[in-house]
């Protein structure tokens, strides 16, 4: 390091001085989209804006009296790009590119360090503010949905506050992290959630921390897909980058501030929900049962005949005290249990009720914010405040968001710059819980004669004791929603300052050096509760208080220098030291077993434990960055990082990455210059290697638990009357662990073709993940459960193509259509000795997992027997009941969850000042498990089990090869719709996995901007999010699933639906 | 030179960020201790053994083979009509888990407590760590057959360990009891265990009446291939002299502490009332039947659920009435002695019944003796049960004597059925295997496979090829025998 600086200063100041005489320059001006000239240029002198021109009406102009420190000219006209160019020579003719056709694109790359998009060797994907905020979603990360490649975006649910998936060119990790790091305005902050919903079976979603980000705020997002674009980013950065940069000011015209007013409010509904069966009523076998999960019962009419609860026949409920029947007062209706204990009539007309619909509300979603920006001759700020607020579709959930945030930069003097940025989170969200603990598991299958919303949720003057219309496995989803809590709350506060130093040595403009210190801290607060008030599933209830103090310090500084070298090569060196020091304390207070209800604290639970969890975590980085370029045409850029890694073990803790990358412009070159097909071409190709770091920990002993199994909450807690123990942990760690190591290849193009009309880029990229660090399942035999350490490989193979067409290009009329597509193949090469498969979440059966051979993931669990041709045998014995019937067989892979490809394509249309903009995502192939569709085949309440009375022929095939030619069904085989669904299919997993490909209208926006008034610009907008659902997956919206781990979006059972919004927005600037 | 003195500062400032001993200080774990002492790892080893290795599943789904309890609802309807379950590597797995962390634990103590250790000479809970070995051990062996013995326990060194023979298994468990004895025999400077002991309170001439009652009976359990019956007599001897010295966990407070059987009712309720032994206890006319069963909360008479035949449901048939029984005549109120049953790990009525057994078999055979044992371990029995030994001497002459004498075999081995009934049935279905072996049958009336032996458990299944391969397909627990009663493996 300190080598290097010396070295560096040794070079800086071997440098000459030139001198320059005074100059006349004359030129013409072009425009590039037609080649003809451009009259009223105005053309003046960098240095000294005072000597200044403008271009005649045949594009010319002559420049006098430049002085002789002046290097450059800046062309300046409306509805073009300004232009810099060097001043070389007497005669300087200059091509102009209107404002819409940016051919040198700068984008914001690792470390901050600003590129033309054309210098670089990888692909990156950049979106500005207007791009994302179209239809004022509030999370960030949807918001990014169907406008980039490569990136697979799953989110959860719609629930306000639901945590979203980022995967950039598929996974790297089994069962750890996947998603990218986010880097805002120069400093990494923690954008993944610090708990995991573990198996994702029971209880609510967990938001992830990149939900803090307000869309609003963001000026422009570049994403570092490959490993080459994040490789300076070191070990943090093996997922990728998400670069955010905030509003700044700093593009405005100097002077005035300008004040941004923005609003957006919509409207929102389930986005699919079940089509239901509406013949049959609850029941079994025909016959009405008042407390069933199971809608087999009599068709709806004829409830009033039911021998056990019809009015019109001789039951208990007729019976009268001296034992003779009243067939008289009740007719035509039918007993309902749970009015009698509500204290309503009991009896009852059967009358349908549409549960679904009544269940859920209208969504509002609320956003605000009002932003401050201004530019100055020394600087510029930018002030913003923000608000989301918004009203979940299902009752009981909602999330509050504000954001503050103010920055500013100030030049101090020709040398020094300083600034800062600081931002401020406060959000509160009420979520609800899915899959075992879910509130839509008794919405959706509600039987259709069942009165849920009518019929009080608990007893009267008794709030605990709920009233259901089935066993309290589930609870009645208006109780739950009104008695359970699963809120949490987060204060966060982000920011970081910086000090530049670019010494003004008296070199020539050519050479540059540029010191930076930048200091900033990441510091939240979140606190989660989990209640299940005391009469939760009949039962007396539980509390789990927990949360999370979080500080993170980054430290980073780079030296920057830059020169020329010849005519032809420019030369920019980086180096730096980043430091990231993390403290995290974790608490967890559970109690259960609440005294009485009403009181939701855990001083009324009679067993409590409480544990508590530090930690810190260093990483201190030392890199490098050499980019060379020749001729504006090749462009060739090297780095290198060493990363020391505290959560590694002693002697393990040092790894360098390196990586490098080269883009050639082939347009640049003589022969296809000025060529009227290919307006642009670059191919460009890089290598790198990134590492994951894991975690190492000295092996400990720890306080034993009692909870799973057969065991609902935890039989045995430690102390027992007084008394602790401990035993060893049962997950140790590998003291010899390396660090994960991902190597990839990538290779692509970008083209320009026709004028820049249509244009083209493509990427091919391979990565290799060797000495993946996953819990490696040990067999029980060993004493312990788990062993951290190297033990896997996985690759992926990654396809991803970018298609621009300007359709139309008027300055009243312009048409562009874009397409994303990503063909992401991510494949388990090897697992640790022994080890077949690694268990990601879920059920024992079914569950997702990553398996050898297989693509990941995969889903595991009970298949149908099969014969060797893997077609469904069917039962052929005909004293069973399940006779013709498919049967259960082994467990296996039943499923693959990854799809052939996605596809994004945006439309953006302008006429005049009215401007209609659609993004479409589609994907195709994949699979999931939708345990809310095989459970409402299984209750008898899809629409699929309408027909019960129809003869049928199972389609499976006999061991003999012949199709199934077993008929049941029918007038003298009532039952055998009911033993298909309810009992066999029941126990088959593989019945439950369905196709999710989908093609969905994501964002519609119909735009006005109205005239300038009074210096008010005014622009209103109407939207519509998520809409037009086509879906192989029968009766819900395929992005809607359990979990905010790796099972994300493949695993789904009564899970939070996802939501359709409307809406409209106003956007104020003066 | 300032600014030379200036840069070597920085730099050795950013080095020292990064060295590793700044790194291991910022990785140390402050949560979690990395050493305990031994009496704390024990504690633990005492709860696990009695609730997760004696009390729950596998005793649950033993209870369901030895028709203890009838199997009504989900994994235990499968148990019942033998279904899936009793196939599956999935079944046993978390106690087959379990007892190997067990062992581990112990394992750590043992060396620990051994020469070298950091408590060396702490013979006191070097041998409590030894008859809890053979305890776990005897456990895996007797459910699995041959398991991993010698090469398990070694997590990150060996990932696959090789199956031993249930013959040389034996062997250690003998060697651990007697190892454990002589441990428990020598002085030791080192404190009791005192509380920690939830046991016995540190009371180590307890311990060794304790190794000795296991000894006796897994001297019994060899009967088949090596009888010693009169070491199982010996043995007897040197252990409990009642039933207050007995192996059992009683710390259930029902709170903190909830004894299985009560809450495998609560959160699961997958059991019906047993009518094979209900026509058992009334075809001897047995006072117990009046108090083993109880009517489904809230329903309004008690039904018995056929063994092998019963509906899957919930709430229709009457309950064991151990795990959960209204404290009063249609009240649904839960009996707060269920919810603190202890585990019984062996029992002072099992060792008098094993007496009787050894009596009873001894050459020359001495059926006086037989029958003051067996009279001693009824009334040992009905006490336990809440009854008295005045009611077992009044049952024992008018209903069982008679059936003494006419086969004194296997009234000995039906009387231990009945007194097993509640939370012994593991050792119930080791017993049956063991008498069918030896020629004495309890009938039962399940009509279905009876499961000769429980699966491996799938975390060895999945992981362990040798295990995997002596699996199969799980179809081998229909037919193979463990080797103690007269299989191969």
């Amino acid at each position: 390091m300190r080598r290097f600086l010396s070295l560096l200063m040794m070079v800086l100041f071997s440098v000459g001085i030139t001198n320059a005489q005074t100059k006349q320059i004359s030129g013409k001006v072009f425009s590039s989209d037609d080649k003809n000239p451009i009259p009223g240029v105005s053309v003046f002198v960098k240095e000294a804006p005072s000597v200044g021109t403008t271009t005649n009406i045949d594009g010319q102009f002559t420049l006098k009296n430049i002085p002789a420190n002046a290097k450059a000219l800046v062309f300046r006209f409306v509805g073009y790009q300004t232009q810099e160019v060097a001043i070389k020579g007497s005669e300087m003719n200059v091509t102009m590119s209107p404002e819409n056709q940016k051919i040198d694109e700068v984008v914001v790359t690792a470390m901050g360090m600003k590129r033309d998009k054309k210098a670089l060797g990888y692909a990156s994907q950049d979106l500005k503010a207007d791009q994302l905020n179209k239809s004022g979603n509030p999370g960030l990360s949807t918001a990014l949905q169907g406008k980039v490649s490569g990136v697979d975006i799953k989110p959860s649910s719609g629930m306000p506050g639901a945590s979203t998936r980022v995967v950039i060119r598929g996974a790297r990790s089994f069962t750890g992290n996947n998603t990218p790091l986010y880097v805002v305005d120069g400093m990494p902050i923690a954008s993944t959630s610090d708990f995991s919903t573990g198996n994702s079976v029971t209880g609510a979603d967990i938001a992830d921390r990149s939900l803090d980000l307000d869309p609003n705020e963001i000026e422009s997002i570049n994403i570092l897909k490959g490993q080459a674009a994040a490789a300076l980013y070191g070990i943090r950065a093996s997922n990728g980058v998400v670069v955010i940069t905030t509003k700044s000011g700093k593009g405005l015209a100097k002077g005035k501030p300008v004040i941004t007013i923005n609003n957006s409010t919509s409207f929102e509904m389930i986005s699919r929900k079940p089509d239901l069966q509406s013949t049959y009523a609850q029941g079994s076998a025909n016959n009405f049962i008042h407390n069933t999960s199971m809608s087999w019962g009599p068709k709806l009419e004829n409830l009033p005949n039911d021998p056990g609860y019809g009015g019109n026949t001789q039951n208990k409920y007729t019976k009268l005290a001296d034992g003779s029947y009243d067939l008289n007062s009740h007719k035509g209706r039918y007993y309902v249990p749970q009015r009698a204990t509500a204290g309503l009539d009991p009896w009852v007309v059967p009358t349908r009720y549409d549960n679904i619909d009544e269940y859920f509300k209208t969504g509002v979603t609320v956003n605000n914010s009002i932003n401050l920006s201004q530019s100055t001759e020394n600087g510029n700020y930018s002030i913003g405040l923000g608000s989301a607020t918004q009203k979940g579709i299902v009752p009981s959930t909602n999330m509050d968001r504000y954001n503050a945030r103010a920055m500013a930069e100030t030049k101090l003097s020709k040398e020094w710059k300083t600034g800062f940025t600081m931002n401020f989170v406060t959000s509160n969200i009420n979520k609800a819980p899915g899959a075992n603990s879910a509130l839509l598991g008794t919405v959706f299958p509600a039987p259709i004669n069942y009165d849920l919303k009518g019929i009080p949720s608990s007893v009267p003057g008794d709030p605990y004791t709920q009233i259901n219309y089935r066993s309290l496995t589930f609870n009645n989803p208006y109780w739950a929603a009104d008695n359970n809590t699963f809120n949490e709350k987060t204060d966060r506060f982000y920011g970081n300052s910086f000090v530049e130093y670019s010494p003004n040595f008296s070199w020539s403009e050519d050479k540059k050096l540029t010191f930076k210190y930048q200091a900033g801290i990441d510091s939240y607060t979140t606190h989660y509760q989990d209640i299940y008030e005391y009469g939760n599933t009949g039962k007396k209830g539980s509390i789990d208080n927990y949360g999370v103090t979080h500080l993170g310090f980054n430290s980073l500084f780079t030296a920057n220098y830059s020169m020329k070298f010849g005519e032809d090569f420019d030369l920019n060196l980086l180096v730096g030291n980043e430091i990231n020091h993390e403290k995290k304390k974790k608490y967890d207070e559970f109690g259960q077993d609440f005294n009485f209800g009403g009181w939701k604290n855990i001083s009324n639970a009679n067993v409590v434990t409480a544990t508590e969890n530090q930690s810190k975590q260093r990483t201190v980085g030392f890199f490098g960055n050499i980019s060379l370029t020749y001729k504006n045409m090749v462009f060739l850029n090297a780095t290198g990082r060493n990363d020391y890694v505290s959560t590694m073990p002693r002697g393990n803790r040092s790894f360098f990455y390196p990586s490098v990358s080269l883009s050639w412009v082939l347009s640049e070159l003589e022969a296809l210059r000025g060529n009227s097909v290919v307006s642009f071409a670059k191919v460009r190709a890089s290598y790198a290697q990134v590492g994951q770091a894991g975690t190492y920990i000295e092996n400990y002993f720890t306080k034993p638990t009692y909870s799973g199994g057969f065991w609902q909450g935890n039989p045995i807690s430690y102390p027992i009357g007084g008394i602790n123990a401990y035993i060893p942990n049962s997950t140790i760690y590998d003291p010899n662990l390396k660090p994960q190591n991902t190597v990839s290849y990538e290779g692509g193009f970008d083209l320009k073709l026709f004028n820049n009309i249509l244009s083209l880029e493509y990427t091919y990229s391979r990565q290799n993940v060797t000495d993946q660090i996953f819990p490696v399942p040990l067999a029980g035999s060993t004493g312990l459960s788990q062993l951290v350490m190297n033990g896997g490989k996985i690759h992926t193979n990654a396809h991803e193509a970018i298609v621009n067409v300007k359709i139309l290009n008027q300055k009243d009329l312009e048409w562009n259509v874009g397409v994303n597509y990503s063909k992401i193949d991510n494949y388990v090469d090897e697992l640790a000795p022994g080890v077949e498969s690694i268990f990601l979440g879920g059920f024992t059966t079914p569950q997702v997992r990553a398996g050898i051979g297989a693509k990941y993931p995969v889903i595991y669990g009970t298949q149908f027997k099969k014969d060797s041709q893997g077609r469904i045998l069917v039962d052929e014995d005909p004293n069973s009941d399940y006779y013709g019937m498919p049967m259960a067989g082994d467990p296996g892979v039943i499923g693959n969850c990854s799809p052939d490809f996605i596809l994004g394509a945006n439309s953006n249309f302008r006429w005049k000042n009215v401007t209609l903009n659609a993004t479409l995502s589609w994907q195709k192939g994949g699979q999931m498990y939708s345990g809310t569709n095989g459970l409402l085949n299984l209750y008898g309440m899809s629409k699929e089990t309408s027909d019960r009375t129809k003869e049928f022929t199972y389609p499976g095939y006999l061991s003999n090869g012949q199709p199934n030619n077993i008929k049941r069904g029918g007038a003298s085989d009532p039952y055998a719709y009911q033993l298909l669904y309810s009992d066999i299919l029941g126990d088959v997993d593989e019945a439950y996995i369905y196709d999710m490909d989908f093609v969905k209208l994501r964002e519609v926006s119909l735009g006005y901007t109205f005239p300038k008034f009074r210096g008010v610009n005014v622009s209103v907008s109407a939207f519509a999010r998520n809409i037009l659902v086509w879906t192989k997956l029968p009766n819900l919206d395929p992005e809607s699933s359990q979990g905010n781990t790796n099972i994300g979006g493949y695993f789904e059972r009564f899970s939070m639906p996802q939501t359709s919004s409307y809406g409209f927005g106003l956007n104020i600037v003066f | 030179m300032l600014k030379k003195i200036y840069a070597l500062f920085a730099a050795g400032l950013l080095l020292s960020a990064c060295s590793e001993d700044v790194m291991d200080r910022i990785n140390k774990n402050v949560n979690d201790p990395t050493q305990v002492a031994s009496r704390y790892t024990l504690t633990d080893v005492m709860t696990s053994s009695a609730f997760s290795v004696t009390g729950s599943d596998l005793s649950f789904y033993a209870s369901t083979y030895v028709e203890h309890n009838v199997g009504v609802y989900n994994q235990m309807y499968n148990a019942e009509i033998r279904n899936n379950e009793p196939y599956a590597s999935s079944t046993y797995n978390n106690n087959w888990s379990n007892i190997y962390a067990n062992l581990y634990s112990l394992k750590g103590v043992i060396t620990r407590c051994s020469e070298g250790g950091a408590e060396a000479g702490n013979s006191a809970n070097l041998g409590i760590a030894q008859v809890l070995s053979a305890y776990n051990l005897a456990i895996l062996t007797d459910c699995f057959g041959d398991v991993p013995w010698t090469e398990a326990l070694q997590p990150g060194v060996i990932f696959q360990p090789k199956l031993d023979k249930q013959q040389d298994i034996y062997a250690a468990i003998f060697k651990l009891l007697d190892d454990g004895i002589a441990n428990l025999g020598k002085a030791t400077t080192f404190a009791s265990m005192g509380t920690q002991d939830l046991i016995y309170g540190g009371d180590k001439a307890k311990w060794v009446k304790a190794a000795n009652a296991l000894k006796a009976r897994y001297l019994m359990r060899l009967s088949l291939r090596t009888p010693n019956y009169d070491g199982v007599i010996t043995a007897i001897n040197a252990a409990f002299s009642s039933a207050a010295e007995e192996l059992k966990f009683s710390k259930y407070d029902g709170s903190i502490a909830i004894s299985p059987g009560y809450a495998f009712f609560t959160d699961r309720d997958y059991f019906g009332a047993s009518q094979s032994v209900h026509d058992k206890l009334v075809a001897r006319s047995d006072p117990r039947d009046a108090i083993f069963f109880a009517k489904y909360p809230g329903a309004s008479s008690l039904l018995f659920a056929p063994n092998g035949t019963p509906e899957q449901k919930q709430g229709i048939y009457g309950v064991n009435a151990f795990n959960y029984r209204a404290t009063s005549a249609g009240s649904d109120e839960v009996s707060t002695a269920n919810k603190k049953r202890p585990t019984y790990m062996i029992s002072y009525h099992e060792l008098l019944f094993l007496k009787a057994e050894a009596y009873a078999r001894k050459a020359p055979q001495d059926l006086v003796n037989a029958e003051a044992s067996l009279k001693a371990a009824i009334a040992a029995a009905f006490v336990k049960d809440g009854l008295t030994a005045a009611q077992a001497d009044a049952y024992y002459t008018a209903n069982v004597k008679a059936l003494f004498d006419a086969d004194p075999l296997k009234e000995i081995a039906m009387q231990k059925y009945l007194a097993f009934y509640q939370s012994e049935s593991l050792e119930a279905y080791n017993d049956y295997r063991r008498l069918a072996a030896q020629g004495v049958s309890i009938p039962l009336a399940n009509t279905k496979p009876f499961p000769q032996r429980f699966t491996y458990g799938s975390d060895d299944v999945t992981t362990n090829p040798k295990v995997k391969e002596a699996y199969g397909d799980g179809q081998y627990v229909k037919t193979e025998k463990v080797w103690w009663a007269g299989g191969t493996r």
